[in-house]
């Protein structure tokens, strides 16, 4: 049970004032799979690398690998240093430089690494500059390069104030923390993040739990690694070791102090600053420490020692001991249980005026009354009985107090609440005849139980206490009573797909199609008939050209039917209708010039026949 | 009583035939085409119900439309309204007959499905 991170914030929401606590850490669970990750086989030279130093990281040891250099070999990675590779290449070639034991010029590449940055400004380029930095002796000038940190904070986003991240994403973060820790160690000097701006590093790079590459879970390793050991912050991870609950059976709180990587901060002191009742307020304990547990490195703390009434208790706990710890102040809410008792259960009869005297009988937990109860409507049944903590004698007001009275021939099933009074004495009265509309006005034996629970009990209580036998007036026939058929399958509902339309026979449409045809064949006999023809057609090219083209026309409109869309339908349109209008437009000028030559000749021939 | 029908119907057949322009009867028969290529849709709709209603809209707004354009050009081309259509010649009115038909077609094929 993980409490520390979301208790900690509705703590945030109501003082304002609390700092943030780690809500995601790798458990032990999460380094495992992290570790089995980084072990499988690697196939490449950068596989190689992210498996070694990933392990490494981890915790694990790699034996030795012992490499030969060429003096070939030196004097590439020597040359790769310079403003012209990448960042990359020359963070490469300065960890190798450095791992293999080979001098390097540190001034010049802090020169390559400054120009470098003004050229690649992403994440990534800078990330690596901040490592290749770390390699280089601590006499040189770093301020510049050590500088870049601040600047790229200043780069990562907020998501809710829980998340800091890069938005180039999760392994662009932990490198940036790795680079950053491991540059300000080299140094000595304090990076410029705020403790809470870590704790948002940690949430974001840790609430990953399954890794995409090799890549990414070298990155997330890494900065695990660079925050469980730099020498400035350390962010504490505190959990409860089981649930956050202590009882008489169980009286010790123990909690896991770790760091992101679960590892356990044996040398820390745990102390509880205070811890109140959640509903009153009162303090119960004020500066109380934690013994450690060398055993198990588990923290432990006997609170029934103090002797707490059950309920909800806020426990305020400080970690200190090492002043790069993190996060070092975690709220935690714990519950006290106990067990309850029933005392003086006593049941009765009571007459309602009072003519006969009441006869009380008194049961004991957990065995049942020796005789059924009789009521009808000139009586009432009356139950007082009082609820007290098994350990302390102290009276109890449980969440859940009820009363059940159950008609074993029909099934039927009332529940009623028993109220306590002002002196926490439990009281139930039911009376037959106000009460009948409750019960269907059926009579016979009901079985009555007493149910008691609440969070804070640790034995709810089931009590079969007696049978009564209720008698009601208007009595109707008893109908069984139909158990509720709520959790019984429905009826499957068969889905109706939708009915493809009627069509016509395929004879019906092929006839009409046909039909369809035949007024075309009309036309043509009918034009046939009149004389028309085509004996006036010259061979012009703007005439051959109009014909193609609108026959191309009326072939697009078949090719839209079939293929195209509407877009591409008017991009050929557009084409060949130019084409076609330019060559009509021609075509029909020269005709209008023909009619009017032709109606110019024959009004002048008429003219000529008249004189 | 049908006597007279049937004497009106074959005088204005009579005049039809001996007044009207070989041309503007071109453009009659194409006319009636159209008229029984829609009238026989029309008919196969009411036969066998609308599916597709979209296919048969298109079909029978194409008939309708052309017989509309037909119309229209049968009026510009026609030598008797020469007075109303002066600025636009025969060859304009067939050149706008045939622009319109594009236009139209392209909206019948595109609603054909």
């Amino acid at each position: 049970l993980h409490i520390p991170g979301s208790s900690s914030r509705f703590c945030l929401a109501l003082a304002g004032a609390q700092a943030l606590t780690p809500s995601h850490h790798l458990s032990l669970s999460d380094v495992a799979r992290l570790q089995s990750l980084l072990s499988q086989p690697f196939t490449d030279l950068e596989s190689a690398y992210y498996s070694v130093v990933g392990l490494t990281k981890l915790g694990a040891v790699i034996p030795d690998q012992n490499i030969p250099v060429s003096n070939e070999t030196r004097d590439i990675l020597l040359a790769a240093v310079s403003e012209d590779s990448t960042m990359g290449q020359i963070h490469r070639a300065v960890s190798a430089l450095g791992s293999l034991g080979l001098p390097l010029a540190s001034q010049e590449v802090i020169g390559a690494l400054t120009a470098r940055i003004e050229k690649e400004d992403n994440v990534m380029a800078i990330t690596s500059a901040l490592l290749a930095a770390s390699r280089l002796s601590q006499q040189a000038e770093l301020g510049g390069i050590l500088e870049e940190i601040e600047d790229l904070t200043a780069r990562l986003d907020d998501l809710g104030g829980m998340y800091l991240q890069f938005e180039e994403g999760l392994e662009a973060t932990a490198m940036f923390v790795t680079a950053a820790y491991s540059l300000s160690d080299h140094v000595g000097v304090e990076p410029p993040l705020k403790e809470d701006q870590v704790i948002q590093l940690v949430n974001s790079i840790f609430s990953k739990k399954s890794w995409d590459s090799l890549a990414e879970a070298f990155s997330v390793a890494s900065a695990a690694a660079a925050l469980s050991s730099n020498q400035f912050h350390v962010p504490v991870v505190v959990r409860t070791h089981g649930p956050a609950t202590v009882s008489h059976s169980q009286p010790t709180l123990q909690l896991l102090v770790t760091d992101v990587m679960s590892q356990p901060l044996t040398s820390a002191n745990v102390l509880v600053e205070s811890a109140n009742a959640a509903s009153s307020k009162s303090s119960i304990l004020s500066q109380a420490p934690f013994t450690l547990n060398e055993c198990v490195g588990i923290f432990e703390f006997n609170f029934m020692s103090s002797q707490p009434a059950s309920g909800y208790y806020q426990f305020t706990i400080a970690v200190t001991g090492d002043k790069r710890l993190v996060a070092n102040q975690v709220e935690l809410k714990v519950k006290v249980s106990t067990e309850v008792a029933v005392t003086n259960m006593d049941l009765s009869v009571v007459d309602k005026d009072q003519s006969i005297g009441t006869k009380t009988t008194r049961v004991d937990y957990p065995s049942k009354a020796k005789s059924s109860f009789v009521a009808d409507s000139h009586q009432y049944f009356a139950m007082a009985f009082q609820l007290v903590d098994v350990n302390t004698g102290v009276e109890l007001t449980p969440h859940q107090t009820f009363v059940r009275l159950h008609n074993q021939k029909t099934g039927q099933e009332v529940v009623f609440v028993a109220e306590p009074d002002s002196k926490n004495l439990y009281k139930f009265e039911l009376d037959t005849a106000e009460r009948k509309s409750e019960f269907d006005t059926i009579s016979g034996t009901y079985s009555l139980c007493l149910i008691v629970g609440d969070a804070t009990l640790e034995n709810p209580i089931l009590w079969n206490v007696a049978d009564v036998v209720l008698k009601f007036v208007d009595e109707e026939a008893p109908a069984t009573i139909q158990p509720k058929t709520l959790y019984v399958p429905k009826p499957e509902i068969q889905h109706l797909f939708r009915e493809p339309e009627k069509k016509p026979p395929t004879v019906v449409s092929n006839a009409f199609t046909a039909l369809v045809l035949f007024p075309f064949l009309l036309l043509l006999i009918l034009w046939f008939k009149l004389g028309a023809n085509i004996s006036n057609f010259r061979l012009s090219p703007s005439t051959v050209l109009f014909h193609v083209g609108h026959a191309a026309m009326l072939g697009l409109m078949y090719v839209y039917w079939t293929h195209l869309d509407m877009f591409q339908t008017l991009k050929y349109l557009a084409i060949i209708g130019g084409v076609t209008f330019l060559a009509g437009n021609r075509m029909l000028a020269q005709k209008a010039v023909k009619r009017i030559a032709s109606e110019q000749s024959s009004r002048l021939a008429k003219y000529r026949s008249l004189r | 009583m049908s006597n007279s029908v049937i004497s009106v119907i074959s005088r204005f057949l009579e005049e039809y035939t001996s007044t009207t322009p070989t041309k503007l009867k071109v453009v009659d028969s194409y006319l009636l085409y159209i008229l029984l290529t829609g009238a026989l849709q029309f008919l196969y709709c009411l036969l066998v119900g609308t599916f597709p209603f979209n296919s048969f809209l298109s079909g029978f707004i194409s008939c309708v439309g052309s017989f509309i354009l037909a119309v229209c050009l049968r009026i510009q081309i026609n030598p008797q309204n020469k007075g109303d259509f002066l600025s636009i010649s025969p060859e304009r009115a067939f050149a706008d007959f045939l622009f319109a038909h594009t236009v139209l077609h392209l909206v019948v094929m595109n609603f054909i499905g």
